[in-house]
């Protein structure tokens, strides 16, 4: 996979992986949202086929980010978890386990409805509404930004792009997007779709392809 | 005949009531009462409901020749499967009729989506005699506990509309009930342990009749349908023939240069006597888009008409769509301006007329349409062809040829739909359980499965059972579960969903478009209407709308006066030709020039003059290929007469191949007739290669290599895995959806191709495209064909007639505005003409 690349925002080091995370360096905290950890787990509890080793290939991508970027703190901004409990986390936890030093912050999402024991089991500190650290607020949802002068990153919307070549050919790219309020960061998990992006010319898209990330 | 009793009886009442059955119904009373099955091949209005319901009755009747008027609660005696809903209610009027009239005490059921839980609960208290079903609902029946016990009296499965449901997987669903069906009889199932009814003993023999209208293999549809019998069964065909008058219209002026599109339109006006001097008068045209514009376009040159003419297609609130349905019979109406939405279903008695706008693009369908006037026995059909482009008007020679020379299209039977069968064996898991060995038998009773391997049987089981591959210790995953050697589903919800989903229609995401003041319009596809911006104006069921915002699966619009709108253009896409039109048109092509053929093909006399001048006419035993050098490139056209679909694999594999001589990269483009391929180098085909270019050899690898199969596969994938059980739509027309399950096609076609590619589903789809949309068996014999014939190689000077449409399609993929378009091509022709 290609390195990840340097974008500054109000002078703070932020680098975007192809991995779907962030690495914000000056606090030394890896970044993520949408990972939806169980997703496959949940649609095979209610009897619909998807193969398991999506979840299985996203955890590893997820702890190998851990071990590249050697972090201090991570940060969810939401829909870590799909929905309500199944094995599939106790995989989870099993890695968990051996990184158990590492302090999680999940900026609550609406999929994130597991008990609260089971949060604190698992040492996953949970904030409600907006975190904010510094000239940095992180919220689930965009809608959930207020008007004031933070740089805000979010999750929610698993952003895409279109890449269109030629004359009746298109593909789709997960991207970071990035405007003058808000960053949205790609889904982290590969079983989920994209909701197509209209950007501006002032805006940023930073597209995903397989191992590389691409300023579109 | 030999005197049976139920004959002298029921024939003793036609005679009463001055009706004089036909020689094929008395062949089909005949058979059924000897315990035959078969298929009767008849067109619609001609009695063919009558031939196998009086036979059942006359079965009854021979079977309780004393008391046949006063037994009661026989137990079901005819499932009548339907495709149509709508047919079902006046079928079984029709029934109920005689049944009266005959003072016997049968009762007709009718189960389909809209039967109320109570109407299903007295059937389940009381089977009536006669049960008119859908194919889905018959399924959902089968998701019933110990419901083998309602066929056990069970002796005719009738299967009306035949030929309709068999080019689909509604077809599949309807076989593999059959072979479910006749196999419960036989075995008696009941896997519960239970004692078996005490009835049981009286399992009579049941005989499978299916009625169909007339397609290029009955003998194939016959032997699909009888599959589970494995009996030879036989075919009655009734020799009625319907008189059909076809008329062209013929435009005042011929254009050397035909492009598609505006023709049509331009001869609106010539469609205004016809329909004032018809009774009632229906207009197919090919597409929904199209058929709003010919409603605005009638309107407007005559407004007479305004409150007489209405408009039906699939995007239509079906609340208007029976009120046009019902003004129809009542013959409130002159014209109804509709698409395919009108070709099956009730007759409409007062239709006298009906006019095809472009080409119908097969012989079945025309026939099917020219039907829809004069049904009646002894009424002649009368349909007018209007021409889109003056190509068309050939077509319209080909097709009266057609009809003469009987060439109608086959309906090819689907083969091992997988989706399906994951479908039905819920189905079965859901009601009393199956055993796999058991099931495996009856499954490859069907024609569909009778070349299923056993290995891809135990896939199926393992997708089923274990979900396909897992993680093993963190796996919950649960659908069918083995409880004594027994397949069963025992989750309350799954099997709840389950039974939602029973079916094999897909339908587009669609939203709802109403009005901000309230009231509703229509539907629309999600596709069309994501690409549209509020303030645009576009148009539905013959009305200008203004987008004002999307809310909630809802699209909310206010009424708009602007003058320009947006046609909806609706996926789905353009329809192909059929290989047996093409044939014809290959033939009729050639006749161009010869004395003594007709006024269509002498309309286009100076067409034609111009084509020969210019290049050729090419032969039935000939490939004619094109190459122009015009300011824009060069121009390679080819002229195969098989229809788009086969020319978008062929183009791709010729560009393929072409590249491999030498670097070159194409635009395509294509209509019926012929493909272009159009580049800025010279083009290197001539008659040192023509011949290897369109070879048969290594005809899967090119097309590998040629054409992004995955793309298609993926839209393939979308109905497979809503089949398949892999989505859940929700309900119908409401918000609740299971919590965390939504996921779309597209997303889980991409999750299986990257973690399980060998997945059997996944398998299906690529499999459908190549069979059903590239059409490789179709695309083998037209290379065949071509590898026979005589490739000739012109050189023309400017455009000839026949690329002309082809070209103006290419620059129609270019993202030019409509306006400047039609600009641009009148001037073409003008320029063309000059010389």
């Amino acid at each position: 996979m290609q390195a990840p690349i340097l974008h500054t925002i109000r002078g703070q080091q932020i680098w975007l992986s192809a991995a779907r995370v962030l690495y914000w360096e000056n606090k030394k905290t890896l970044i993520v949202s949408d990972t939806h950890f169980g997703k496959t787990g949940h649609f095979r509890k209610n009897g619909i086929v998807v193969p398991q080793n999506v979840y299985k290939e996203d955890l590893q991508r997820f702890f190998d980010q851990c071990s590249l970027f050697k972090p201090e703190e991570i940060l969810v901004i939401g829909d870590f978890f799909h929905s309500t409990s199944n094995k599939e986390l106790d995989l989870f936890i099993r890695w968990r386990k051996d990184l158990n030093y590492l302090p999680i912050t999940l900026v609550r999402g609406n999929h994130d409805i597991l008990k609260d024991s089971w949060y604190e089991e698992a040492g996953i500190h949970i904030v409600e509404g907006i975190h904010t650290i510094d000239a940095f607020s992180f919220v689930h949802d965009p809608s959930g930004i207020e008007e004031n002068e933070q740089y805000y990153f979010c999750g929610h919307v698993h952003p895409g792009i279109v890449m269109r070549n030629g004359v009746r050919q298109s593909l789709t790219f997960p991207c970071f997007f990035f405007d003058q309020q808000k960053c949205i960061l790609p889904a982290f998990s590969k079983f989920s779709g994209l909701k197509m992006m209209r950007p501006k010319k002032t805006d940023a898209v930073f597209m995903i392809t397989d191992q590389h990330v691409i300023k579109a | 005949m030999k005197k049976h009793i139920g004959h002298t009886i029921i024939t003793q009442w036609l005679r009463d009531h001055q009706m004089h059955p036909f020689d094929f119904q008395e062949q089909t009373w005949k058979a059924i009462i000897e315990g035959e099955s078969g298929l009767v091949n008849a067109p619609t209005g001609c009695g063919k409901t009558y031939s196998v319901f009086l036979g059942s009755l006359m079965q009854f009747i021979e079977a309780n020749p004393t008391h046949y008027k006063t037994a009661k609660n026989n137990g079901l005696q005819l499932l009548w499967i339907t495709p149509l809903r709508a047919l079902a209610k006046d079928i079984g009027r029709a029934m109920e009729e005689v049944i009266v009239a005959l003072g016997m005490q049968w009762k007709v059921g009718i189960r389909n989506g809209d039967t109320s839980n109570a109407d299903r609960q007295k059937q389940k208290k009381q089977t009536p005699e006669v049960l008119i079903i859908t194919p889905e609902s018959l399924h959902l029946l089968l998701t019933q506990k110990s419901h083998a016990s309602i066929f056990e009296t069970l002796k005719i499965i009738a299967v009306d509309e035949w030929h309709e449901l068999m080019g689909g997987k509604r077809g599949v669903q309807v076989e593999l009930a059959i072979a479910h069906i006749m196999r419960a009889k036989a075995e008696g199932i009941s896997y519960k342990g239970e004692e078996k009814p005490s009835s049981f003993h009286l399992k009579a023999s049941t005989s499978i009749w299916g009625i169909s209208a007339t397609i290029g293999n009955l003998e194939e549809a016959k032997e699909v349908l009888l599959s589970p019998l494995q009996q030879k069964g036989r075919i009655i065909a009734a020799q009625i023939d319907k008189p059909i008058e076809v008329h062209t219209i013929i435009p005042e002026e011929i254009e050397k240069y035909p492009w598609a599109g505006h023709l049509g339109i331009k001869l609106a006006h010539m469609l205004v006597p016809i329909i004032e001097q018809s009774k009632t008068t229906l207009i197919f045209i090919n597409t929904r888009g199209m058929s709003e514009t010919w409603y605005q376009t009638l309107l407007t040159i005559a407004p007479q008409l305004a409150g007489a003419i209405a408009l039906h297609h699939g995007s239509i609130e079906q609340e208007l769509r029976l009120w046009v349905e019902d003004a129809l019979h009542t013959e409130k109406l002159k014209a109804v301006v509709c698409t395919a939405s009108l070709d099956l279903g009730v007759d409409f008695r007062p239709v006298d007329t009906v006019i095809q706008v472009g080409s119908p693009k097969g012989v079945a369908r025309f026939l099917q349409r020219a039907g829809r006037s004069g049904h009646r026995p002894g009424e002649t059909s009368k349909i007018y062809f209007l021409p889109t482009h003056s190509l068309e008007i050939v077509e319209a020679a080909a097709l009266k040829d057609a009809i003469v020379q009987k060439n109608i299209e086959s309906k090819d039977p689907l083969l091992l739909c997988y989706d399906v069968l994951l479908q039905f064996m819920c189905t079965l898991a859901i009601g009393d359980g199956f055993i796999p060995q058991e099931l495996w038998k009856q499954v490859k009773s069907t024609y569909c499965f009778a070349d299923m391997h056993e290995t891809e049987w135990q896939e199926l089981l393992q997708h089923v059972v274990n979900g396909g591959t897992a993680l093993a210790q963190y796996d919950e995953y649960k659908k069918i579960e083995i409880e004594e050697g027994v397949y069963k589903i025992k989750s309350r919800k799954i099997a709840m969903r389950h039974r939602m989903h029973i079916g094999t229609i897909v339908s587009d995401a669609m939203l709802k478009v109403k009005f901000m003041s309230g009231g509703y319009v229509g539907v629309i596809e999600e596709y069309f209407i994501s690409r549209l911006e509020p303030g645009d104006v576009f148009t539905l069921a013959g009305r200008n709308l203004e987008l004002v915002m999307i809310k909630e699966m809802t699209v909310l619009v206010k009424k708009s006066t602007a003058k320009k709108s947006i046609v909806p253009s609706w996926m789905g896409g353009r329809m192909s030709l059929t290989a047996n039109l093409g044939e014809v048109l290959r033939d009729t092509f050639s006749k161009a020039l010869k004395p003594n053929v007709g006024y269509e093909l002498a309309s286009l006399v100076p067409l034609f003059l111009l084509q020969q001048q210019l290049s050729h006419i090419p032969q039935p035993q000939e490939l004619l290929i094109e190459q122009i050098v015009e300011k824009d490139g060069y121009h390679l056209l080819v002229y195969p007469f098989e229809g788009r679909q086969v020319h978008e694999a062929l183009s791709a594999i010729l560009a393929y191949r072409i590249g491999q001589i030498t670097p070159i990269s194409f635009s395509i483009s294509m209509n019926d007739y012929g493909f272009e391929l159009l580049s800025d180098q010279p083009i290197p085909v001539d008659d040192t290669n023509a011949y290897d270019l369109f070879s048969e050899d290594n005809l899967l690898i090119d097309i590998q290599r040629s054409i992004n199969k995955s793309e298609m596969a993926k839209r393939k994938f979308r109905d497979i895995a809503v089949i398949g059980g892999l989505i859940f739509q929700g309900f119908p027309g409401e918000q609740k959806k299971a919590r965390h399950l939504q996921s779309s096609a597209s997303l889980l076609f991409k999750v299986f191709e990257e973690y399980d590619p060998n997945n059997i589903l996944l398998r299906q789809a690529y499999n459908e495209v190549l069979l059903q949309q590239m059409e490789e068996v179709r695309l083998r014999q037209a290379l065949q064909r071509i590898a026979k014939s005589k490739i000739v190689i012109q050189f023309p000077e400017k455009l000839t007639p026949l690329s002309f449409p082809i070209i103006v399609d290419g620059l129609n993929r270019n993202n030019l505005s409509s306006e400047k378009l039609e600009d641009r091509i009148q001037k073409m022709q003008q320029q063309l003409a000059n010389i």
